[in-house]
C-alpha cells in the first residue's frame, strides 16, 4: 500500500508544482462553461418523442387524424399510450419529451369550441421543453383553424385550450441549471482521461518507469497509485468546477452529496480507465496526450455534455447511448434537476460500474502485456 | 571462463551461461561472471557491448532466453521480486522527478520499498554524510547542477540500504574533476560492504574503482580478472610512444622499420621487451635523420590495450 500511495502523493505534488497545468485545469472547463452558456441558449431544430394518450378514440377519426397529423410535422415522433401512468411512467425515465392527453368527449367539445387537452412537458431541458411547448400550441391551432374552416366555412383562430403542466418538481428551470451538471461531466471526461494518460507515458518517456519496474513492487500498484493520483486530479477539477459554477452562475440545483459522489466516482473511473488504455498504447506522450484530448473532445459531443443529445441527428444518439459518460451526464441532471432518487440512478449506476470494470481491465491487461515485453 | 569463478569471498551474484536474444540479434552470449560480497565488479566495453542488457536483466527489467542467475542465494526467475529489494539500481540517465526536491524523490523511492518513516530518515542521514546529499536536500531537482543531480540519483538508489548496488555508466558525460569525486563516493560504498556491479567504457574507471574487470566484446565475456593481473597478461609489455610531425610521419617509420610498430591516432607505438634500453637509441637516430620528436614516453600496458589486444579494435573507438 505504502508504494501506491508514494506514487500517488509523487504525482499530485507534480501536479500541483506544475503552475501551468492547475492554471488550465481551471481555466478551460470556466472558459467552456461561459462559452457554451452564451452559444446554445437559443433554439436548435431537433426532433422529440411525444407520447400521447388517447382516451377519446372517437368513430369520427379526429383524434386518429391529430396523432397522423403531429407524425407528420416531422418535428415529433409519436407514441402510443392507453393510459396516463404508463406515459408518465416514460416520461420521468426521459424515453418521451412531453405527454398529451386527449380527455373523453373531446370531439364533440371541439364542434362547440370548449375542447380541452392535457399537455405535459419534460421540464428538465428547457430549450427541448421550449421547443415541445411552441411546437405543439403551434400545431393545434393550425389544426383547429382547419377544422373550423372545414365544419363551417369561415376562419376561426381560437386554438383549443392546453393545460400545461412541468413535469419536474421544483422551481423553474433556466439554461444554466441544465448546463452546469452538463459541465460538471467536463472533468469526468477530460480531466480524469488526459491525467491518466500522461501519467505512464511520462514515467516511460522520462526513463522514470524503469526505477518503478525495478523496484519489489507488484505492476498494478503502479497503476493503483496513478489512479488514486488522477482521482484526486479529477475532484479537484470538479470542486472547482462546482464552486465557479454557484459564484459566476447561482444555479438552483440539488447538490445531493450522496448520489453525486457515486456517479462522480464511477464517471472518473471511466475516464481514468480510457486514458490508461490510450496510455499504454501511446508511443510518446505527445502522441498520447493528443489521442486522449481528441478522444475526449469528439465523446462530449455525443454524451450530451453540454446540450441534449436530441439535438444529434438520430445515429449519433445510438453512438452516445454506448458511452457510459453519457449515463454520467444523465446521471447528474437526475439528480440535479429532476432530484431523481437512488432508485431512479440504479440504471445509470450499473452502467458506469460495468463499464469501468471492462475499461479498467483491459488497461490492467495492457499495462501487464506492455511490462512483460 | 575459470577466472569468472576465481574468487574467495562469498558470492552475492551468480550468473551463469546467461543469453539474451533480441529478435536475430543475439545481444548477450553465453555469459558467465560472479561478484564477490563487497566487491566493485566492472563490465568495461564499448556501446553495444551487452553491459546493460545484463544489468537490466539483474534488476528484473528484462526476461532472458537462457542462463541462471543467482543473486543472494536466490534464483532470480523465481524469486524477482525479493531480488529486486536486495538491489539499489541507478541507469546512466538521471531519474528523479525536475519538480520535487531531493528529499522528496527520495521518499518516493523509499515508498517503493516500503520503508518505514524512522528508517527513512536514518537513511536520509546516511546519504546525505556519504553521497553529499544533505546541502541541497531540499532544492528541486530542476535547480541543481550536473554533479548534483547524479549524486542525487545515486542517493535515491540506495535510499533502501540494497547490499548491491548496479550503477550503469555511472559517470558517462562528466568533467574529469566531479568524474574522480563520483569514484570517491562508488569506493565509500564498498567500506559500507556493498557490492557494486558497474558498467563503464572508460577505462581509467575500471582500472581506478574497480576490484575486478570483465571486458566485453559484442556479448560476450573476452576476459575477467584484476585490471592488473589483465595489463600483465594480456596488455603485453610497456610500449614506446613517440609523437612526430604528421608530414614526418612516414619518414619516422621508414627510420624505425627495424621495430615492431603500430600507428595509434597520432602516435607511433613501438613494441619491444625493454624499452627502457632502446628509447634512447630511437630517439638519437630520429634526430640524426632529422625528425623532431615532440613527444617520446614509455607507457604501461593500460586496459585499453588489453581490449585492441583480444579483439583488434580501440574501445574508445566505439564508444
Amino acid at each position: 500500500m505504502n508504494s501506491i500511495i508514494g506514487i500517488a502523493v509523487k504525482d499530485i505534488k507534480t501536479f500541483f508544482r506544475e503552475k501551468g497545468t492547475v492554471f488550465w485545469t481551471i481555466a478551460f472547463p470556466v472558459m467552456i462553461l461561459l462559452l457554451f452558456t452564451a452559444i446554445f441558449g437559443r433554439e436548435i431544430p431537433f426532433n422529440a418523442t411525444i407520447g400521447v394518450v388517447d382516451y377519446e378514440k372517437d368513430s369520427f377519426g379526429v383524434t386518429a387524424s391529430i396523432i397522423s397529423g403531429l407524425n407528420e410535422t416531422g418535428v415529433f415522433t409519436i407514441r402510443d399510450f392507453t393510459d396516463k401512468a404508463e406515459a408518465m411512467e416514460e416520461l420521468n425515465a426521459t424515453n418521451v419529451r412531453a405527454v398529451i392527453i386527449i380527455p373523453k368527449n373531446f370531439t364533440q367539445k371541439l364542434y362547440v369550441s370548449q375542447a380541452s387537452l392535457e399537455l405535459i412537458v419534460d421540464g428538465t431541458n428547457p430549450d427541448v421543453s421550449r421547443l415541445i411547448r411552441d411546437g405543439i400550441k403551434t400545431f393545434f391551432s393550425e389544426f383547429y383553424k382547419q377544422f373550423y374552416y372545414q365544419n363551417y366555412g369561415i376562419n376561426y383562430t381560437e386554438p383549443i385550450t392546453l393545460y400545461e403542466e412541468v413535469a419536474v418538481v421544483g422551481q423553474q428551470i433556466g439554461y444554466k441549471e441544465n448546463i452546469v451538471p452538463g459541465m460538471l461531466t467536463y472533468p469526468l471526461l477530460f480531466s480524469s482521461m488526459v491525467v491518466s494518460t500522461g501519467a505512464i507515458v511520462f514515467e516511460r518517456e522520462k526513463g522514470t518507469l524503469k526505477k518503478i519496474r525495478a523496484a519489489p513492487i507488484h505492476p498494478i500498484n503502479m497503476l493503483f497509485g496513478k489512479t488514486l493520483a488522477a482521482l484526486f486530479q479529477t475532484t479537484v477539477s470538479i470542486i472547482v468546477m462546482a464552486s465557479l459554477a454557484i459564484v459566476l452562475l447561482g444555479p438552483r440545483l440539488n447538490w445531493n452529496a450522496p448520489l453525486l459522489i457515486p456517479i462522480f466516482f464511477l464517471g472518473s473511473m471511466n475516464g481514468i480507465a480510457l486514458g490508461l488504455i490510450i496510455s499504454c498504447i501511446g508511443r510518446a506522450p505527445q502522441e498520447a496526450s493528443n489521442a486522449a484530448t481528441t478522444i475526449a473532445i469528439v465523446l462530449q459531443f455525443f454524451t450530451g455534455m453540454y446540450f441534449p443529445i436530441d439535438y444529434l441527428p438520430t445515429y449519433m444518439q445510438q453512438i452516445g447511448r454506448v458511452i457510459p459518460m453519457t449515463y454520467a451526464a444523465q446521471a447528474l441532471r437526475d439528480i440535479m434537476i429532476r432530484n431523481a432518487t437512488l432508485n431512479n440512478l440504479i440504471l445509470p449506476m450499473l452502467t458506469l460500474t460495468i463499464s469501468a470494470l471492462i475499461l479498467y481491465a483491459i488497461g490492467v491487461l495492457l499495462y501487464k502485456r506492455w511490462v512483460e515485453k | 571462463m575459470d577466472q569468472s569463478y576465481s574468487v574467495c569471498g562469498r558470492l552475492i551474484i551468480e550468473v551463469e551461461n546467461l543469453v539474451k536474444h533480441y529478435g536475430e540479434v543475439k545481444a548477450v552470449d553465453s555469459v558467465s561472471f560472479c561478484v564477490e560480497e563487497g566487491e566493485i565488479f566492472g563490465l568495461l566495453g564499448p556501446n553495444g557491448a551487452g553491459k546493460t542488457t545484463i544489468m537490466e536483466i539483474l534488476c528484473g527489467l528484462r526476461r532472458f532466453n537462457h542462463g541462471k542467475v543467482m543473486i543472494n542465494g536466490f534464483d532470480l526467475t523465481k524469486h524477482s521480486r525479493k531480488i529486486r529489494g536486495m538491489i539499489g539500481f541507478c541507469p546512466q540517465e538521471t531519474l528523479l522527478y525536475d519538480l520535487l526536491n531531493v528529499r522528496e524523490n527520495l521518499a518516493f523511492s523509499a515508498s517503493l520499498y516500503s520503508l518505514s518513516s524512522r528508517k527513512f530518515k536514518e537513511r536520509v542521514e546516511f546519504v546525505s554524510t556519504v553521497l553529499g546529499v544533505g546541502e541541497f536536500l531540499n532544492r528541486r531537482v530542476e535547480k541543481l547542477s550536473g554533479g548534483m543531480k547524479r549524486r542525487a540519483n545515486l542517493a535515491a538508489s540506495i535510499i533502501h540500504d540494497p547490499p548491491i548496488v548496479i550503477l550503469d555508466e555511472p559517470t558517462v558525460g562528466f568533467d574529469p574533476n566531479i568524474k574522480r569525486e563520483f569514484w570517491e563516493l562508488i569506493k565509500n560504498l564498498k567500506s559500507y560492504r556493498k557490492t557494486v556491479l558497474l558498467s563503464t567504457h572508460d577505462m581509467h574507471e575500471a582500472d581506478e574503482i574497480c576490484d575486478r574487470v570483465a571486458i566485453m566484446d559484442k556479448g560476450k565475456i573476452a576476459a575477467l580478472d584484476k585490471p592488473h593481473v589483465l595489463k600483465k597478461t594480456i596488455g603485453g609489455e610497456p610500449s614506446i610512444h613517440i609523437r612526430v610531425k604528421e608530414s614526418q610521419k612516414r619518414k619516422a617509420l621508414q627510420i624505425l622499420g627495424e621495430y615492431k610498430s603500430t600507428v595509434i591516432d597520432d602516435e607511433i607505438r613501438i613494441f619491444t621487451v625493454n624499452p627502457w634500453e632502446i628509447m634512447n637509441e630511437m630517439s638519437n637516430k630520429l634526430s640524426a635523420q632529422g625528425v623532431l620528436t615532440e613527444k617520446i614516453e614509455i607507457v604501461d600496458p593500460t586496459l585499453e590495450d588489453v581490449f585492441i589486444r583480444l579483439t583488434g579494435r580501440k574501445l574508445t573507438e566505439e564508444s
